[in-house]
């Protein structure tokens, strides 16, 4: 295909820049035969993925919880503790199975009272017996599913400590170390460090801390005890089963703990969420997925790809609060995020790494810095920064009434009574001079540049929040007007949405070409940006433009040429990107050192 | 927890009358009508003998929030004292009074008040710098309070 170009053709942009001549040619075609040549010249890059595209998966919370469990039955399995124990275990260790299963058969002991799983020391009995008793205590309600009366099925030789009521029957009757109760209806509990205390007060602890502390490993009330309790302890305190000897709760209370069951079930999955780094929770209000995306799993992958993903739902959910409702747009807004960091949910096609750096630079304020560096200057006996806006060099600091010369910078009086030095080319000086003001004034200039047109494609985009509106007028009028039906019109929408994403990914564009180095590489990119550039203000022009009704036939056809074609230009601008990115082909200017250092070692500086 | 809170304050009341360590006082305060307010602590803490703190009966409010024990109760030196674990508003920072930290629903108002100080968590640069670094200034000036503390 490339071989009339007389560049070499090996080269990916190469082909690139034919598929722009050719797609350029094709614009009038419908969006069908569009995507036939597509898929034709795609089978010569072999692969039908496009390189910006990420794999990624969208997970419910009950996928996530499935995942725990593999993990979980994983340590059982080795460990052969119970699966209670081995939850309590792999969240100490943030769920890395294999360092806690390496601890595990290194330092058993360590490993247990550390995730407070059994207490130090135990007095009572000896450590295996007390690992044992453990076991027993939980192995029948491993599962959260599972009936904790089937506990009675297993006769383990000690008993079940949290079924305490039996030491109840002890000849002192029970007193309840936290409220000091000592009826006799009493339902003492306890884990395995045996500090008993009565049910109620267990339920109320542990409410209050998953509600208020938003906490999941809950220790023992006593002080000093780390223990914390296993999830079967704390389903059987918060939800009673059947036919226990604790007292009924009334549905006021039984709802409360109901509320914290599951808020601890999500809590769990957070945490879990948390530790593993290739998953991710989506971060839009009120939904509760989570998106896998093994490869943007570690940091060093973020250099080299945009792991833009979308958990699949859409919408927020509509707050109470009259005020405070979401805009129309934002109710059917697709739940998209970036997988590797929290910057922009979209900034494809640059790299977290620029992105962030480019937003860091628009924040700071050292452009404000550079602006007083290259348009003032500094009296040289006070120090008070000078903007000179006419008149004649003779200046006077109106601070510390020193005269001096604005060229040269030194005193007037010197001026004043011998002929002036200042027309005297000082070599050394004045080119040192000289050089520090105007590289300063370049690089404002040219940072300027940049970051106009990136905060002029931002603010059209969220100007496509109007021009949504504008245009849904527009498709009622249209169905009015012509003889169209309300399908036929759904072109406009199209049409808007893909403007939109298109200026998103014209923005970022400029952040990644000011941080470009010269050469080829990049005015091949800037090519491919100009030509996206050209086509989306094309659309944009005519989806402003009037509608007159014997052209809207015309202005369809136009519209739809124009959305096809500018959608195919995005795609060129983010395959090509993502391409280089996977190559290394890009090569940065002196600005980005830190990011260029990075590139090279494959490795993330921690707070980068 | 607000029904355990108040029948436990009541509990830890008896027993305190029942039995304190010496010289240590600890009541709930007397609203105006003469009714007891059990949320709210005055008590005072004698300073240990052998110490520059001897002779002194330092004044503390204790308040208890509506979760208590579930949440440790607030401790306020009334006037403030100069101590390296006492902010400067008089509010007792320790760990034991932290539910995320040391904080456990068995630890009574007795084990508050008999808990040691620590030097490690300062919440008063004043007094930790001095303690740090002048140790005979920090000691005159706990002596100097000591004095102005004595119980009339």
């Amino acid at each position: 295909m490339s071989s009339d170009y007389e560049l070499d053709s090996d080269e990916e942009y190469y082909d690139d820049e034919e598929m722009i001549d050719g797609t350029q040619d094709d614009a009038s075609e419908d969006e069908m035969d569009m995507d036939d040549y597509n898929d034709d010249f795609r089978v010569d890059t072999g692969s039908k993925k496009k390189a910006y595209e990420i794999d990624y998966q969208s997970l419910t919370q009950s996928d996530v919880e499935k995942l725990m469990k593999q993990d979980i039955d994983h340590v059982v399995g080795i460990t052969g503790v119970d699966e209670s124990t081995a939850a309590l275990l792999l969240r100490h260790s943030n769920w890395n199975k294999e360092r806690l299963i390496e601890k595990y058969m290194d330092n058993l002991t360590t490993v247990v009272v550390e995730a407070g799983v059994t207490a130090p020391e135990p007095t009572s009995s000896p450590p295996s017996a007390r690992t044992h008793s453990v076991s027993s205590a939980c192995l029948p309600r491993g599962g959260s599913s599972s009936k904790p009366s089937s506990t009675a099925s297993h006769s383990h030789p000690p008993p079940p400590s949290f079924q305490a009521s039996s030491k109840s029957e002890e000849p002192e009757p029970f007193v309840c170390p936290i409220c000091f109760d000592d009826s006799a209806e009493l339902h003492p509990l306890s884990l395995d460090c045996g500090h008993l205390s009565c049910s109620g007060c267990w339920a109320a602890y542990i409410t209050s801390k998953i509600r208020d502390e938003g906490e999941h490993a809950i220790r023992c009330m006593a002080e000093g005890c780390a223990l914390v309790a296993p999830d079967p302890f704390i389903r059987n305190v918060l939800l009673p089963p059947e036919g226990s000897t604790s007292p009924p709760l009334d549905p006021k209370e039984l709802k409360a703990n109901q509320a914290a069951w599951n808020r601890f079930q999500e809590l769990l999955a957070r945490n879990f969420v948390a530790s593993i780094s290739s998953l991710k929770f989506c971060p839009y209000p009120g939904c509760t997925r989570t998106v896998k995306c093994p490869t943007a799993a570690s940091k060093s992958s973020l250099t080299t790809i945009v792991p833009t993903v979308s958990c699949g739902s859409r919408g927020i959910p509509v707050s109470e609060d009259p005020k405070s409702q979401p805009s129309a747009s934002l109710l059917k807004k697709e739940h998209k995020f970036c997988f590797g960091c929290t910057v922009e949910s979209d900034h494809r096609p640059v790299v977290c790494g620029v992105a962030k750096m480019w937003l860091k630079k628009c924040e700071d304020d050292s452009e404000t810095a550079n602006w007083i560096k290259s348009n003032t200057k500094e009296c040289s006996q006070c120090q008070s920064t000078i903007e000179k806006n006419g008149g004649c060099n003779h200046m006077t600091c109106k601070k510390c009434k020193h005269e001096f010369c604005w060229v040269c910078m030194g005193p007037w009086s010197e001026h004043g009574t011998q002929w002036y030095s200042c027309n005297r080319y000082d070599e050394k000086a004045g080119v040192d001079a000289r050089d520090v003001q105007s590289q300063s004034r370049a690089s404002l200039e040219r940072y300027l540049h940049y970051y106009n047109r990136w905060a002029n494609h931002e603010q059209s985009a969220k100007l496509s929040v109007d021009l949504y509106a504008k245009t849904e007028k527009k498709m009622e009028d249209m169905q009015l007007t012509s003889e169209l039906t309300w399908i036929e019109v759904q072109f406009m929408k199209k049409a808007v949405e893909e403007a939109e994403k298109c200026r998103m990914t014209l923005k970022w564009t400029y952040a990644m070409a000011y941080y470009l180095a010269p050469g080829n590489e990049k005015e091949l990119f800037e090519d491919n940006q100009r030509d996206l550039e050209k086509a989306v203000e094309d659309l944009s022009e005519l989806l402003e433009s009037s509608i007159e009704a014997e052209e809207i036939a015309t202005l369809r056809q136009r519209v739809t040429d124009k959305t096809v074609y500018v959608q195919k230009r995005n795609d060129i601008v983010l395959d090509d990107t993502a391409k280089g990115f996977l190559e290394g082909r890009w090569r940065w200017n002196a600005l980005l050192k830190a990011l260029k250092r990075m590139l090279r070692l494959k490795r993330w500086p921690s707070g980068f | 927890m607000s029904g355990i809170c108040r029948p436990r304050l009541a509990e830890e009341r008896k027993q305190w009358r029942k039995d304190h360590p010496f010289g240590f006082y600890a009541k709930p305060v007397k609203a105006a009508d003469g009714s007891m307010n059990l949320m709210e602590w005055e008590v005072g803490i004698p300073g240990k003998s052998d110490t520059p703190w001897e002779g002194g009966l330092y004044k503390l409010t204790m308040t208890f929030p509506e979760d208590y024990p579930s949440k440790p109760p607030k401790c306020k030196f009334a006037p403030p004292l100069f101590h390296p674990n006492v902010y400067p508003s008089g509010t007792v920072c320790l760990s034991i009074l932290d539910e995320e930290k040391s904080w456990k629903p068995a630890i009574t108002i007795k084990q508050d008040l008999l808990n040691d100080p620590n030097v490690l968590d300062p919440a008063q640069s004043e007094a930790y710098t001095m303690f740090k670094n002048d140790k005979i200034a920090y000691e005159k000036k706990i002596r100097q309070q000591a004095r102005d503390n004595v119980p009339k």
